[in-house]
This record gives C-alpha cells, sequence and structure tokens, in this order.
C-alpha cells in the first residue's frame, strides 16, 4: 500500500510499504478514506518531537471503513464507517475507565520512554513517534486499529466521511479546550492560534456559553475564518500589542479564559522571539512558549489557562509569579476524544456545528509532501489539509 | 512493609514476615533474566533520540554540572550487593481483584505469557514446578522450583531447588490498591550469579537490565489481565 513516510526533519515521503495485519485479537484493519494533516504533526516535521525513524508512517487523524476483524471485536462488522480517536486507549486500565482516555495504561508498548522522560507514560497514538508507541498513522490506505471494539464510533449513515473527519483529533481538542474553560455567562475566552484547533476552540467555546470570543494570529486569512466563521473578534499579533489589546476590550479585567492552540513553535515579534529563537536552535529549550506566556499575563485574576497546544520538554522564563499572584488555573493535556466523539457527531448532524469550513486542500496522498510544506509555511491560504488515498496526483481541488 | 501480619490459611492462622524479604527472601525468575534483557533494550535503538529530549533545562544543567539524568535515569538502578544476591524489587497496580492477580499468577504455566524470558513453566507437583528460560544466541537453563510461601489472594513464594546453574528465588505479593484502583503487586526477585570476578560484573550488567525486564514483564501481566492481549505497534504477525 503507499504510505506518507517520515524520513527526517522536513523529509516526507510517500512509501510502498506492506499492508497492515490483524495482529492483536481487538484490531480492526480501517481502509482509510480520508485523513488529515495535524498542526501536531508539524512539530515532527519540524524534528520537534524525538524518537522518530525513517520509514514511520505519519497521520493520527483518519476515518473510513472497517474491511477486516479481530476474533475479539463481536460489536462492529465489515464495511462500518467509523472514526478512530487518535489516542489508542484500552477502554479497561483505571484511566480508561475514568474517561481519561489518553492517559491509558497499557496502549503504549515504549511506555519505559515516556516514565523516565516525564514519570509516567500516556497513550500510544497513530504516528507520532516512538515514544507514542511506534504505531503506524492513518496517512495510509490501510491502518491496524487496535482496541477497537472501545474505540471506533459508527458514522451516522446520513454524515459524509467529510464532516465527520475532525471528530477524530481537533474538534474534540478545540472542545475539550473549551471545556477547560468553565465558562459560565457572560465570559469571555481568548484563542491564541486560530489554526484548526484554535478555529474549534472559538466554535467551541460559543456552543458551551461563552459571550464573547476572541482570536489571535498574524495571518489575515485564518483570521478572517476566525471572524466570519467563529463570530469572533481578532486581533493580529503584529500590528497589536496583545495583551493591551484584550485588557481595552474586556473593560480592564482581562479574559476570563486563555486558550493556547499554538503550542510549542510559537512565532514572536521582538527581543523575546528571539532569545526563544536562539535557545531553541541550540537546544537549550525545547519550546519557544511566547504565546503561553503571553496568555499568563493576559487572563484576569482567578482565570483559567487552557492548553490544547503540545509542549514536550522544557521551558524557559515561564512567569510563575503571575500564575500565582493571579490565582490562575491551568488545564492541559492530549485530548480524550473517546469522551467526546457521540455526543459532537450529534451536534454535526443537528446542524449545530459544521467544521468543514476549516478545509482549504484536498489532496492526494501523493502530493503530502508538498501539502506538509504548504502547510508548514501557511502558503496559498492553507489552513486544513485532507488527503484522500482514492485521489489521483494532480487532480486535487 | 516491615509490619508483621497475620494471614490466615488452611484453617490455621500464621504469622510471617514480609518486611524481610529483602533479607531472605527466596527467588528465581531473575535467573534466566540474565539471559535476555540486553537484546529488547539494544533492539529498540530509541536512547539517541532521547537525548535530543536533553535540551533545555536538562542540557544546561548538564553544562553547568557535568552530570546528565537522561543519560542515568535510563541506565536503570544497578545498586545490589553480589554477596546476598542480586535482588530486583518492581510495584505495579493492576486494575483487577487480587484473588484474580493471584490465581493468575499461581497458575504458573501462564508466567511466560507476560515473563519474556520463560520459555515455560511445567507445574511437576503441588508445590514443584520445572523452569526453562531461553536467551539470545540459542543459550538455555533449566531449574526446577518449589513453592515456598502460598497465601490466597495475598502472596507467593518460591525458589529454585537441586543444583540450579543460577540459583534464584521470588515472592510475589498481592494487596487490594485504595478506592476501587484494583491491585498493587510487589515482586521481588533475586537471583545468585555464579562466582568469580567477570560472574560478578557479568551479573551487575544483567542485574541492571533485568529490573528493567522484569518492569517490563509486569506491564505485560497488567495488559493481559486488563485487556486480555498484549500492547503491540506491530503491522504484522511476521516481523515486528
Ligand atoms: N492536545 C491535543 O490533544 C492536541 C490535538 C491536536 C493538536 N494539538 C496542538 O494544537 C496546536 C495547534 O494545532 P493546529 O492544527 O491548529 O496548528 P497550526 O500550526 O495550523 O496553527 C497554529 C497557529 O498558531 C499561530 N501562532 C503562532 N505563534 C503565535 C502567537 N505567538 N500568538 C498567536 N498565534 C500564534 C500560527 O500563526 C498558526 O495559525 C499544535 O501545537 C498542535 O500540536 C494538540
Ligand atoms: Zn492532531
Ligand atoms: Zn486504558
Amino acid at each position: 500500500m503507499k504510505a506518507v513516510c517520515w524520513h527526517g526533519k522536513h523529509d516526507i515521503r510517500v512509501d510502498k510499504v506492506s499492508d497492515p495485519e490483524i495482529v492483536n485479537p481487538r484490531d480492526v484493519i480501517v481502509k482509510v478514506a480520508l485523513t488529515g494533516i495535524c498542526g501536531s504533526d508539524l512539530h515532527l516535521y519540524n524534528g520537534k518531537i524525538p524518537t522518530m525513524k525513517p520509514g514511520d508512517i505519519l497521520g493520527h487523524e483518519f476515518v473510513g471503513e472497517i474491511v477486516e476483524l479481530g476474533s475479539a471485536v463481536t460489536n462492529l462488522q465489515r464495511g462500518d464507517r467509523v472514526v478512530v480517536p487518535f489516542p489508542i486507549s484500552c477502554g479497561d486500565c483505571w484511566y480508561c475507565k475514568q474517561g481519561l482516555w489518553s492517559l491509558c495504561d497499557n496502549s503504549n508498548p515504549n511506555s519505559f520512554l515516556l516514565e523516565k522522560m516525564y514519570g509516567d507514560t500516556g497513550a500510544g497514538i497513530y504516528g507520532y513517534s516512538h515514544l507514542y508507541g511506534g504505531y503506524s498513522g492513518g496517512q495510509a490506505e490501510y491502518v491496524r486499529v487496535p482496541y477497537a471494539d472501545v474505540g471506533l464510533v459508527k458514522i451516522l449513515p446520513e454524515l459524509s466521511y467529510e464532516q465527520v473527519l475532525f471528530l477524530t483529533d481537533i474538534f474534540p481538542t478545540g472542545y475539550q479546550a473549551a471545556e477547560n474553560c468553565s465558562i459560565k455567562p457572560g465570559d469571555t475566552v481568548a484563542v491564541w492560534g486560530c489554526g484548526p484547533v484554535g478555529l474549534m476552540a472559538m466554535k467551541s467555546a460559543t456552543q458551551l456559553g461563552a459571550a464573547n470570543v476572541i482570536g489571535i494570529d498574524r495571518f489575515p486569512d485564518r483570521l478572517e475564518k476566525a471572524r466570519a466563521n467563529c463570530n469572533a473578534e481578532v486581533i493580529n499579533y503584529e500590528q497589536a500589542d496583545v495583551a493591551e489589546t484584550l485588557h481595552n476590550l474586556t473593560g480592564g479585567r482581562g479574559p476570563d479564559a486563555c486558550i493556547d492552540a499554538v503550542g510549542m513553535e510559537a512565532q514572536g515579534t521582538g527581543l523575546e522571539a528571539a532569545y526563544d529563537n536562539v535557545k531553541q536552535t541550540l537546544r537549550l529549550e525545547n519550546e519557544r512558549p511566547i504565546a503561553l506566556r503571553q496568555l499568563i499575563r493576559a487572563c484576569r485574576k482567578g482565570g483559567t489557562i487552557s492548553i490544547p497546544g503540545v509542549y514536550s520538554g522544557f521551558v524557559d522564563k515561564m512567569p510563575m509569579g503571575a500564575v500565582f499572584a493571579k490565582g490562575l488555573t491551568i488545564k492541559t493535556g492530549q485530548t480524550h476524544v473517546h469522551r467526546y466523539v457521540r455526543h459532537l457527531m450529534q451536534l454535526i448532524q443537528l446542524g449545530e456545528i459544521d467544521t468543514t469550513f476549516i478545509i482549504t486542500h484536498r489532496m492526494a496522498l501523493e502530493e503530502a509532501p508538498g501539502g506538509y510544506r504548504l502547510f508548514n509555511e501557511k502558503r496559498d491560504g492553507c489552513i486544513k489539509i485532507v488527503l484522500n488515498p482514492k485521489l489521483q496526483a494532480g487532480a486535487s481541488a | 512493609m516491615e509490619a508483621t501480619q497475620t494471614r490466615p490459611m488452611g484453617g490455621k492462622q500464621k504469622e510471617i514476615n514480609v518486611g524481610r524479604t529483602e533479607r531472605n527472601a527466596s527467588m528465581v525468575g531473575g535467573a534466566a533474566l540474565a539471559l535476555s534483557g540486553l537484546t529488547t533494550i539494544a533492539k529498540r535503538r530509541l536512547l539517541p533520540g532521547l537525548a535530543m529530549m536533553a535540551a533545555g533545562g536538562m542540557l544546561m544543567y548538564r553544562g553547568k554540572t557535568g552530570h546528565c539524568d537522561i543519560y542515568e535515569s535510563i541506565g536503570l538502578d544497578t545498586g545490589g550487593s553480589e554477596d546476598h544476591g542480586l535482588t530486583v524489587e518492581k510495584f505495579l497496580t493492576v486494575n483487577r481483584l487480587p484473588q484474580d492477580v493471584y490465581e493468575f499468577w499461581r497458575h504458573l504455566e501462564n508466567l511466560p505469557s507476560f515473563m519474556r524470558h520463560l520459555a515455560s513453566v511445567e507445574v511437576t507437583g503441588e508445590r514443584t514446578s520445572h523452569w526453562k528460560a531461553a536467551g539470545p544466541g540459542g543459550i538455555s537453563v533449566e531449574w526446577d522450583a518449589e513453592i515456598v510461601e502460598d497465601y490466597p489472594g495475598q502472596l507467593i513464594q518460591w525458589h529454585s531447588v537441586g543444583d540450579a546453574e543460577i540459583p534464584n528465588e521470588g515472592l510475589v505479593e498481592f494487596r487490594e490498591a485504595p478506592g476501587g484502583r484494583g491491585t498493587e503487586v510487589k515482586v521481588t526477585i533475586r537471583y545468585y550469579p555464579p562466582g568469580g570476578a567477570a560472574g560478578k560484573i557479568a551479573a551487575k550488567v544483567a542485574h541492571a537490565l533485568n529490573a528493567m525486564e522484569i518492569e517490563e514483564d509486569l506491564k505485560r501481566l497488567k495488559q493481559i489481565l486488563e485487556t486480555g492481549e498484549t500492547a503491540t505497534a506491530a503491522r504484522s504477525n511476521g516481523h515486528h
């Protein structure tokens, strides 16, 4: 089969590899219908996540059809159209039972690595380095899906693959980020990053009752999506002082909750950005926590900092003093996707939320290398790329 | 674990001192562990990638102190006195009742399903069994073992008997975790490596790896009991 493989920093190739097989009784094989390139994949593309090996198959956002079932999977059938949550979760451990699916104890065969780094492991993730289990990803024609009996959700017949693709990751991620804000009537939620995750967080914040939503980015097309599709006020951080603008937009209080939908590769302006760039280049710091520092500064007293953006190591110059002095609450982590799929699919079915507005590019698998470049450089108005294994290269829209 | 506990068994009350495991535990699986450990870790070839992770804080720390915690932490614990055998002790919580975990373990034939170094365990009597371990390059070791303590739902203690090449002993304890969190499993494995300086050095190396092997074994036990299978990223049945 064809698969999108990582070969090194900025080196993505489409390789011919062997088809996956059923290995464990609870596995199924999914024939991929659509698969997304995620902002998280860019961290791999840019070499920010260690333990990738040449030839690793990328991708953790995919939907498709079941073509083969392991002996223990009795609640699904061949031909079922399914959503596959990106965390691989067993459903049986204490964490899964608590609904903390992305913290699954059992699904990461390389758990010892994360244990050494962080003190404990998280769930395995498709196509997301050997730290997260070394599982082959979804940017391929077929994928082996473990623990399918608890992970997969059947797609309602009236919904298309495109309508539900983002239930695999970014919609639940935006939703959890908003849920973590404990939104109360009258609340203003500010979202750093108007990429797919940020846009989903804005939609979700409104859905959960936020009175005002503010989006922050520097790309006019992304800011426009936030304004037009998510009903957000927008701030271009290259043209305005973010903290001051937020202050003014909230009557001097600051946003009640701030969402970091940027993560460890935040861009910035001025001296502070230069400082983080140099340190990150010299590997004295893993992350450029530019947005995160701003969130903490801007948030109102007693407010909440919600961090769906990915961080993987150490950050420098964190304003803990401000966190303490203002009594902020910080919530973060990989998304417990399983918790949300059914509920959010219902919202889509009812027409309350449409997530397809973020798609800017539909491509063939073969075109993935160019797609990664485009998405990374945010050129050509690129916000979200969806790969379709059935499309022929060159015929894409 | 220094407390003396009273445990009922077969109608009789029997006093045992769990805390003494450190000093006079019994033992087994460890022996063969000496044979296998390294390959698993070497095969994964992931340690260099982790050095990257040392970026930021860690690198700076190393710069200042000439010391890198990441490599050290991956090197695993190498403590243990050779004179009294080498001891590995590991804890893990399994989301199942103590009795269930006990029963799975007490059915010794199950051990090779999660103890990677074991090829087979054959039960030869009420308390006796025959163990075969396979190491890299076709090396194999066999020995007879005997259960010396058996408290259903609480603990199993065993040791090798006769002239085992690497005498060994083991103790596994099961304790109910608070608030419905399942069973806290504690495993203590001790083995007595062959003499001589070379033997001791080899044993030390093996010991470090064994700690990791046993931890991985326990995780597989947990996976089997909780999920009914062992986690793998393999894409096919032939190769990994
Ligand atoms: N927690 C999870 O489970 C989870 C799931 C999916 C994605 N993520 C993470 O969410 C983050 C965003 O993902 P995405 O797909 O939207 O990526 P993306 O790269 O498309 O979007 C990031 C956006 O942040 C903007 N940005 C950069 N620096 C900024 C700054 N200083 N202030 C404001 N905006 C800034 C960029 O211009 C870009 O538009 C990534 O870190 C990704 O790894 C986390
Ligand atoms: Zn993602
Ligand atoms: Zn689990």
